[in-house]
């Protein structure tokens, strides 16, 4: 089948990318899309976390199937060096990560957050971020979120933050 | 057997040679400029440092990236003394070479105590102790990176060697132009002269690497402008763009890739397999048995086109596990046992004694009051984030691993035996590992992979354990038990404590797996699962402190932080039921008793201060203290708590530390934020129960690890000290537990003596 990743267009051998196969082992072992990351293979850490048409989704346990005809983001393409993403920004401002292995996640699951709310209180990043990490990165992930959304409120106090994931998505 | 008559019968023979031997100088730390086999256009100074022809400093990385932030650390030591911004220094690799092992890890295994090796005033003893034990692990040679050791270890020879790179480039510029030393400006790696002569390192190398270095001192304290900065992490920007690569990561043509399965039951070994569904199975390519390897169980390897493919075969696989040969592992039943071997040593003064002062059984019999209690902690799991994997490829008589490993000789030297060549034909690549705590000191999981691409015709293989694997067969944190008894003269002061505990031993296990070569006949005290409770600070006139080792033939290794992780929960809740005992507000209790240890009490002070200790809370909240030493450093912690839903909720945990000198406070900082969640899992929600040999919990579901939600604000107070560097990746964990579980004392009335803490 054809999978579309960061923008581009994968066709994929159907033999091996059977349906249903999860999308992480795919864009893993498959595309060699390694930001992406295995921890647990039940959806319950969330270092799997990408997008898939701009919502959060734990890849390790959706299969190749769900995702055909829609739009994936992973962590390759939420920004670059030369253009990072508003959260890439803050998370080295915080100095964030310590192993980092979480790290691809936690930034996905954030920029769906900041996607659909721009000013998210304790309570909604709670309630967003259910990532584990195993380091203790948490109390620098919320404060990185944080400085991250009034950036991106005073940067575009009148337009909403989702328009720049989606674009990039379909870039 | 007392430590003192073992030492002396140890050193009874061979003590002629060993003193004769001893009294030489350790071997230099410097290197030589080839031990780095510089590349073209390189030119080597020593074995650590190389200079690029466009000026780049190269820095020989021995030690294991693993969120810590040591690549940071190390590299800022390089740079401050070259004069060059962090940014500038680029890490290589160290390599196999002795130069690059550890020394401070192995000194730091001495089983010390505090009131003898106060900075500065070390007794004689502990400095010869010290002396020998560096002596042997610079022969050794062994690189490791634990033990909270790695700055402390580089401290010296790290700055020694750059300070001499500086030398060099001083004395090139000087001999090239005629100009003395003394006159030669230096900044950002450009070597200058008011009259105008300006070269970069990359253009004075070749002369520097032919000029003495001279006698070469590292800066003083004065003249830092990075030691003592919150650098960023040279890290962190690849890792928050998902660039940073994992073992996990590691892609080559022609990869496959394996997934293990081991008999569940730990020590357990494979019987009949049908395999022949797996392997019908699409992208299915074989399976590989696997004996034990370095400690693990025996296990089944499936091999497949993806991780994917290898995952569905590895579970296709009908097995007939077999039982372990001793018989099934029972973790009540080793608690039991603990808890009756930890209370025959209290009642017959048993054990062996870590430390002894005054007369504790005249102590115990004079006593006016006497308090008594048993505490106890479960088996732990590691559960780093990244699942154990390791990447091979054995072609044309050669060995190749790519290994997110905290030992990387040890991975060398296990390749070079499941392969059968020598270690020379080894080669091992350490990427970044994703979270080790002590897990990554085993190299299991290597000698599977390289049994693996023994199969695989070539072509290199990614080893890879689902999540239930690790959680299932790790090399756990050893469940201990400890009682502990205090008696109270007639005035009511505390005239005597003694602690007796029982735990499996861990270094001589881990010797035999890892290091067979120095695991000797004779099983040696281990301070490993000791440590933490014969080491306090507390001035009490009788003490007396011992530990039964045992060996229950769970697979037991180091984990963050090691005895401390659960004795410093024994010990100071111990002290707090003490306090109470005394009516003592427990701040006030335990500086009374640390008169004469003045670091201590100066950060128990500052971390009271900070969190406004006596000071009125909300109502429904309360606070609870702990102080402990561990890995050359101290720790106290206040921790803020309520009650929610029977659950308790940490609100706030301020933390005070004295670590010696401080390279990057926003590290420190940063360990402390990693340690106090790290110790709220354990304290909360950590066990690993064993029933009928196998391990119950089986991934995150039912073996959870802290939230973002339920972390609490986390804050981190230094005292300024002028002593070298001590450890900081984790002697932020032990006190956690306690100070929590003392304020839910205060909260509930209800002493908890188990970990992990119950729902109220």
């Amino acid at each position: 089948m054809e999978l579309s990743v960061n923008g581009q267009r994968h066709q994929l051998d159907d033999a091996v990318a059977e349906p249903q196969m999860p999308l992480l082992w795919v864009l893993r072992d498959l595309l060699d899309l390694t930001g992406t990351k295995f921890g647990c293979g039940v959806a319950a850490c969330g270092a799997c976390t990408v997008h898939v048409d701009g919502q959060p989704q734990r890849s390790c346990v959706l299969p190749l199937s769900a995702v055909a005809g829609k739009a994936v983001l992973t962590i390759e393409a939420l920004g670059s060096a030369a253009a990072p993403h508003v959260l890439q920004t803050a998370w080295v401002a915080h100095q964030v990560p310590q192993c980092g292995y979480c790290q691809s996640g936690m930034l996905m699951a954030a920029a769906a957050l900041l996607a659909k709310n721009p000013n998210p209180s304790d309570t909604e990043i709670d309630a967003a971020i259910t990532n584990l990490c195993r380091c203790g990165s948490y109390p620098r992930v919320r404060d990185a979120i944080k400085s991250a959304a009034a950036a991106l409120r005073a940067a575009a106090p009148a337009r909403r933050a989702a328009p720049a994931t989606a674009k990039r998505a379909s870039a | 057997m007392r430590r003192r008559s073992l030492l002396l019968a140890g050193l009874g023979g061979a003590g002629a040679l060993l003193v004769g031997w001893g009294v030489l100088p350790q071997r230099s730390r410097l290197g030589r400029a080839d031990t780095l086999a510089p590349k073209a256009g390189e030119f080597g100074l020593n074995g650590w440092i190389k200079i690029g022809a466009d000026g780049s400093v190269v820095l020989a990385m021995p030690r294991s990236e693993m969120g810590q932030g040591v690549h940071t650390a190390l590299a800022m030591l390089v740079a401050e003394e070259l004069g060059l911004p962090l940014t500038r220094v680029q890490l290589v690799d160290a390599g196999a070479d002795t130069l690059y092992g550890n020394v401070a890890m192995f000194v730091g295994s001495l089983p010390i105590h505090p009131t003898d090796s106060e900075p500065g005033q070390e007794t004689r003893g502990v400095r010869a102790g010290r002396w020998l034990v560096g002596k042997v692990a610079r022969e050794l040679g062994i690189n490791a990176t634990g033990g909270s050791s790695s700055v402390a270890d580089a401290w010296e020879p790290l700055r020694r060697a750059a300070a001499t790179a500086r030398g060099q480039m001083l004395g090139a510029a000087s001999l090239q132009w005629r100009l003395p030393v003394a006159e030669l400006l230096l900044a950002d790696g450009v070597i200058s002269h008011p009259s105008g002569m300006k070269a970069h390192y990359g253009e004075l190398a070749r002369m520097a690497a032919s000029t003495p270095p001279g006698d070469a001192v590292p800066k003083a304290a004065a003249d830092w402008r990075l030691i003592g900065t919150a650098a960023p992490r040279i890290d962190i920007e690849a890792k928050s763009r998902g660039e940073a690569h994992f073992g996990i990561d590691v892609r080559l043509p022609g990869l496959v890739y394996a997934v293990v399965r081991h008999c569940p039951m730990l020590g357990g070994g494979i019987g009949s397999v049908k395999a022949e569904a797996a392997l019908k199975l699409p992208g299915v390519e074989r399976m590989v048995r696997l004996g034990p390897y370095a400690g693990s169980t025996a296990a089944l390897a499936v091999v497949g086109r993806s991780s994917w493919h290898a995952l569905r075969g590895a579970q296709a696989l009908e097995v007939e596990w077999q039982p372990r040969p001793a018989g099934p592992l029972e973790s009540a039943a080793i608690l039991q046992s603990l808890e009756a071997q930890a209370r025959a040593a209290a009642a017959t003064h048993g054990g062996f004694v870590f430390h002894e002062r005054g007369d504790w059984p005249a102590a115990l019999a004079g006593a006016a009051r006497r308090v008594e209690a048993v505490y106890r902690a479960p088996y732990l799991a590691h559960a780093a984030m990244e699942p154990i994997n390791c990447t091979a490829r054995v072609a044309d008589g050669r060995v190749e691993v790519w290994v997110p490993t905290q030992v990387p000789g040890l991975a060398r030297a296990l390749a070079a035996r499941v392969a059968g060549v020598a270690e020379d034909a080894v080669t091992v690549h350490v990427t970044y590992l994703g979270g080790g705590f002590g897990r990554r000191l085993e190299v299991d999981f290597v000698g599977q992979a390289v049994r693996v691409a023994l199969e695989t015709g070539g072509r290199p293989v990614q080893l890879l354990w689902p999540r239930e694997e690790d959680i299932t067969h790790d090399f756990y944190r050893p469940a201990g038990v400890a009682v502990l008894q205090a008696a109270f003269d007639g005035a009511g002061a505390l005239s005597g404590l003694a602690i007796s505990s029982a735990g499996d031993a861990i270094t001589p296990r881990w010797l035999e797996r890892a290091l067979p070569a120095l695991a000797g006949p004779l099983e040696m005290p281990d301070k490993t699962t000791a440590e933490g409770l014969f080491d306090l600070p507390y001035g009490v006139p009788h003490q007396r402190q011992a530990h039964v080792a045992t060996h229950s033939g769970v697979p037991v290794g180091f984990w963050r932080s090691v005895g401390h992780s659960h004795n410093a929960f024994f010990s100071e809740g111990f002290i707090d039921e003490l306090a109470g005992e005394a009516a003592a507000d427990p701040v006030a209790f335990r500086l009374a008793l640390l008169k004469s240890m003045p670091r201590h009490a100066a950060v128990l002070q500052l971390a009271a201060e900070k969190a406004g200790w006596g000071q009125p809370l909300p109502a429904g909240r309360a606070r609870g203290v702990a102080l402990h030493g561990s890995f050359g450093s101290i720790v106290a912690q206040v921790a803020e708590v309520s009650l929610q839903g029977g659950a308790a909720r940490v609100h706030r945990v301020v933390c005070a530390v004295d670590c010696g000198i401080v390279v990057n406070p926003g590290i420190v900082a940063q360990q402390m934020e990693s340690a106090v969640i790290f110790g709220l899992t354990a304290a909360l929600f950590g066990r690993i129960d064993i029933e009928a040999g196998a391990v119950r919990q089986r991934n995150f579901p039912d073996h959870p690890l802290l939230t973002l939600a339920q972390t609490p604000l986390i804050e981190t107070h230094i005292v300024p000290s002028t002593w070298p560097p001590a450890g900081m990746g984790e002697p932020g964990v032990p006190p956690v537990a306690p100070a929590l579980a003392n304020a839910l004392f205060v909260l509930t009335g209800q002493r908890q003596r188990e970990l992990p803490l119950r729902m109220l």
